[in-house]
C-alpha cells in the first residue's frame, strides 16, 4: 500500500502558484528525493507533507487516510532542516529529547532513548553541549537524532547537508543511506544536488517550476529522461542539447544538423520534417577512429577521467575519456557514439522522442 | 555604512567619524558630568558666574545630608522601584505574547495592527492628561502605586510590543517548524522555545520600560498626591520658593539615576543585542 499519495496537489500564495498538480506515490519504507533548483516548489511539497503548509487544492493521503487537515504531531513525521534548526538554547541531550518530554514520555524512558539515538550517531559524549559550540557535522547529526528518537513513520529531510563542506556532506551521505537501510523509515529528501539525488535515492521525482517533470529510479531518470530539462539538469558534466531537424532518406531516418547528418535509431519516435533536440551523455562519446572530426576547446581532468570539450560539424560536445587524456587545445581527434545511445527530445514541448518513450508528470503506483 | 567601508576607509573618513562620535559622546556626557560635580560643590561656589571650581568648593555634605537626613528621598525610591517594577512586568507579561502573535500567528493585518498600537506613541501626553485626571479622580485612584503603573504601562506596552516583535521576526522560522514538527503547539512552542532564546530582547525591552517609568514626572505629578511620590516628584521639591538648593538637589538626582545605570551596567550586553536584534527588522 502507498504510505503516501498526493493527488493533484497544488500550492499557492495568493494569484503566485508554487505547486501545481502534484501527483506522487511513495511506497512503505521508500526512499524518494525530490529534486530540482531553488524555487521548483520541492521544499514546498515538502512543508505540506510535513503539515507546514497547509495544501492549497488537492489532496494528500497518508496511508490511505485524507490528512490535509492534520497538525505536523498528528502526522507522525520528523523533518531534519537545512539549517539544522536546532533550539540554541538546549544542551545536545534536551534538543533531542524534547520531542518525547513534548509527548509526555517519562523522564527515565527519554533519558534512556536519548543515550542510545546518541550512541548510534557517535554523539555520546556531545550531550551536555550546546548547539553552538558543536561543528556543522554534529549539529546535522543532532538533528537526525532528534528525528529518529520518537521512531516516526516518515522521515523528511529539507536539504539537509547543503551547509557542509563537501567532503562531510559525501559521509553524512552514507550515514543517511545507511540509517536508511537499518530503520527502514519511509523517507523523502529534497535537494538541489543531482549527485546527491542519484546517490542516496530508491526512486527521483525531478522537479521544474512547481510541477513534477519526471518520477523514476536514478537509473531510468539518468538514461532515459522524460524530457530536455531532466536530460540537462541530471549528469554531470552536463551534456550540451543541440538542435535539428529529422530527415528520411531510403527507409533511415537521420537528423540534420548544422553541417552534418547523423543516423537516428531505428525505434525513434519521431517524422521527418520534426525538429528535434539530441545529446550524448558525455561517458557514450569515445575516441573513434571512423567517428566525427572534433576540435577541442577545453581539457577538464577531474582525476577517473578528462571532460574534453569539442567542436564538431553538427556542434558542441562533452566527452568523459578515462584517466588522463593528453590532449591540446585546438587539437583534432575523432569522436563516436551510438546511436541506440542519442537522447532524443522534441524541440518544441521538450518531451523524449528517444526510443523508450517514458510517461511524462505520470505516477506509477504499485510495484 | 559597513564595518568593512569603515576599515577599507582612509584616515580622513576615521578621523571624522571618531570626531562626531567624541561630540556625541560629550554632548550626551555633560549634563551627567554636570550633575556629579554640582552634588559635591557648595551652593555658593555655584551661583556665582562663572562657576568656581577651586579646591575649596567641593564638599560632601550635599551628600551626607541627602543620605542622611531625607527620608523622603527613600520613600520616593521604594515608590519609583514599586510603580516601575509593576510596569514593566505586566509590560512583559502582556507585550512577549502580544509581540510574537503579531510576528508568528499570520493574523490578518497583523502588519496595520503593529502600526496601530506604534501609533499611540504619536499623541503627546498632555493631550490625555485631563481626561486621565477626571477619570482616575472619579474612581478615587489617585495616589495609588497601581495606578502609576497602568498609566506608564500604556507608555511601554508598545514600545516594548516593538522590540519583541523585531526580535521574533528574526529568528528563523525553522526552529519553530522544528518545534512544530517536534509535537510543540503554539504555546508550548512560545514557552519552551521562543521565550528562552529571547533574553537579550526582553531585557532590553525590561530595562526601556523600567527606566521609562522610573524617570517619569509629568503624571506622576498630577496623578499622586503625598503617599505615592516618585523620586523625580522628590527631587523636584529642592527647588524652593525662593532659592534653590543646586546640590542637593543634584545629590539626589545622582543617587537615583544610580540604580538605573547599575541595571545598564549589568545587562549591558543583552541591551546591546536586544537593541541591535529588534531593530533591525520593522
Amino acid at each position: 500500500m502507498p504510505q503516501i499519495e498526493l493527488r493533484n496537489v497544488g500550492k499557492s500564495f495568493g494569484t503566485f502558484i508554487v505547486c501545481h498538480d502534484i501527483n506522487l506515490v511513495i511506497r512503505e519504507g521508500e526512499f524518494l528525493t525530490l529534486l530540482g533548483t531553488s524555487g521548483c516548489g520541492k521544499t514546498t511539497t515538502l512543508n505540506m507533507l510535513a503539515g507546514l503548509e497547509e495544501i492549497s487544492s488537492g489532496d494528500l493521503l497518508l496511508d490511505g487516510v485524507r490528512a490535509n487537515h492534520l497538525a505536523p504531531t498528528e502526522r507522525d513525521v520528523a523533518m531534519v532542516f537545512q539549517n539544522y534548526a536546532l533550539y540554541p538554547h538546549m544542551t545536545v541531550a534536551r534538543n533531542i529529547g524534547f520531542t518525547l518530554k513534548m509527548r509526555g514520555v517519562s523522564r527515565d524512558e527519554i533519558t534512556r532513548r536519548v543515550t542510545e539515538v546518541a550512541q548510534s550517531l557517535e554523539l555520546g559524549h556531545l550531550l551536555d553541549r550546546l548547539p553552538s559550540q558543536l561543528s556543522g557535522g554534529q549539529q546535522q547529526r543532532v538533528a537526525i537524532g532528534r528525528a529518529i528518537v520518537r521512531r516516526p513513520k516518515i522521515f523528511l529531510f529539507d536539504e539537509p547537508f547543503s551547509n557542509l563542506d563537501a567532503t562531510l556532506r559525501v559521509r553524512m551521505r552514507a550515514e543517511v543511506k545507511d540509517l536508511h537501510r537499518r530503520l527502514g523509515v519511509t523517507s523523502v529528501f529534497v535537494t538541489h544536488d543531482q549527485e546527491e539525488a542519484l546517490s542516496i535515492s530508491d526512486r527521483i521525482a525531478v522537479m521544474r517550476g512547481g510541477v513534477i517533470e519526471q518520477v523514476g529510479t536514478p537509473e531510468e531518470i539518468y538514461l532515459h529522461p522524460a524530457t530536455s530539462y531532466v536530460a540537462g539538469f541530471i549528469g554531470n558534466p552536463q551534456i550540451t542539447l543541440l538542435s535539428g531537424r529529422v530527415q528520411a532518406s531510403s527507409g533511415q531516418l537521420s537528423v540534420v544538423s548544422g553541417a552534418a547528418e547523423l543516423p537516428l535509431p531505428p525505434d525513434a519516435d519521431v517524422t521527418p520534417g520534426q525538429a528535434i533536440e539530441f545529446a550524448v551523455r558525455p561517458e557514450q562519446v569515445q575516441p573513434d577512429p571512423k567517428g566525427h572530426p572534433a576540435t577541442v576547446t577545453s581539457v577538464q581532468p577531474v582525476g577517473a577521467a578528462t571532460h574534453v570539450g569539442v567542436m564538431t560539424a553538427f556542434g558542441p560536445m562533452v566527452a568523459s575519456l578515462p584517466r588522463f587524456a593528453r590532449l591540446n587545445h585546438g587539437e583534432t581527434i575523432t569522436l563516436g557514439f551510438e546511436p541506440a545511445h542519442m537522447l532524443l527530445f522534441d524541440a518544441t514541448t521538450g518531451r523524449s522522442v528517444g526510443r523508450r518513450p517514458i510517461p511524462v508528470r505520470k505516477e506509477r503506483t504499485g510495484s | 555604512m559597513s564595518y568593512e567601508r569603515y576599515r577599507s576607509g582612509g584616515l580622513g573618513l576615521k578621523t571624522g567619524i571618531a570626531l562626531a562620535l567624541g561630540v556625541f559622546a560629550v554632548w550626551s556626557l555633560a549634563p551627567i558630568v554636570w550633575m556629579v560635580m554640582t552634588s559635591f560643590m557648595r551652593q555658593r561656589a555655584l551661583i556665582v558666574r562663572p562657576p568656581d571650581f577651586s579646591p575649596a568648593s567641593f564638599t560632601l555634605a550635599n551628600v551626607t545630608k541627602i543620605i542622611g537626613e531625607s527620608d523622603m528621598l527613600w520613600q520616593g525610591i521604594l515608590n519609583s522601584a514599586a510603580v516601575a517594577l509593576l510596569s514593566t512586568a505586566i509590560a512583559l507579561a502582556l507585550g512577549a505574547p502580544a509581540a510574537y502573535a503579531l510576528a508568528r500567528l499570520r493574523l490578518p493585518k497583523a502588519g496595520a495592527i503593529s502600526f496601530l498600537i506604534l501609533a499611540t506613541q504619536m499623541l503627546p501626553g498632555i493631550a490625555v492628561a485631563i481626561p486621565l485626571f477626571l477619570i482616575i479622580s472619579r474612581i478615587g485612584m489617585i495616589d495609588h502605586i497601581v495606578t502609576l503603573a497602568l498609566v506608564y504601562l500604556t507608555f511601554n506596552l508598545p514600545i516594548v510590543i516593538w522590540i519583541l516583535r523585531g526580535f521574533f521576526l528574526s529568528i528563523p522560522d525553522s526552529i519553530e517548524k522544528a518545534a512544530a514538527v517536534d509535537g510543540a503547539g503554539v504555546v508550548q512552542t512560545f514557552v519552551h522555545i521562543i521565550l528562552p532564546i529571547s533574553r537579550p530582547p526582553l531585557a532590553a525591552a525590561a530595562i526601556f520600560a523600567f527606566v521609562e517609568a522610573w524617570n517619569e514626572f509629568f503624571f506622576a505629578l498630577i496623578l499622586t498626591r503625598r503617599s505615592v511620590q516618585t523620586v523625580p516628584l522628590v527631587i523636584s521639591q529642592f527647588q524652593g520658593q525662593y532659592q534653590t538648593a543646586f546640590g542637593q538637589m543634584m545629590a539626589a538626582a545622582l543617587i537615583s539615576v544610580l540604580p538605573v545605570i547599575l541595571l545598564a551596567i549589568v545587562f549591558r550586553n543583552h541591551i546591546i543585542r536586544g537593541f541591535a536584534d529588534g531593530m533591525s527588522k520593522g
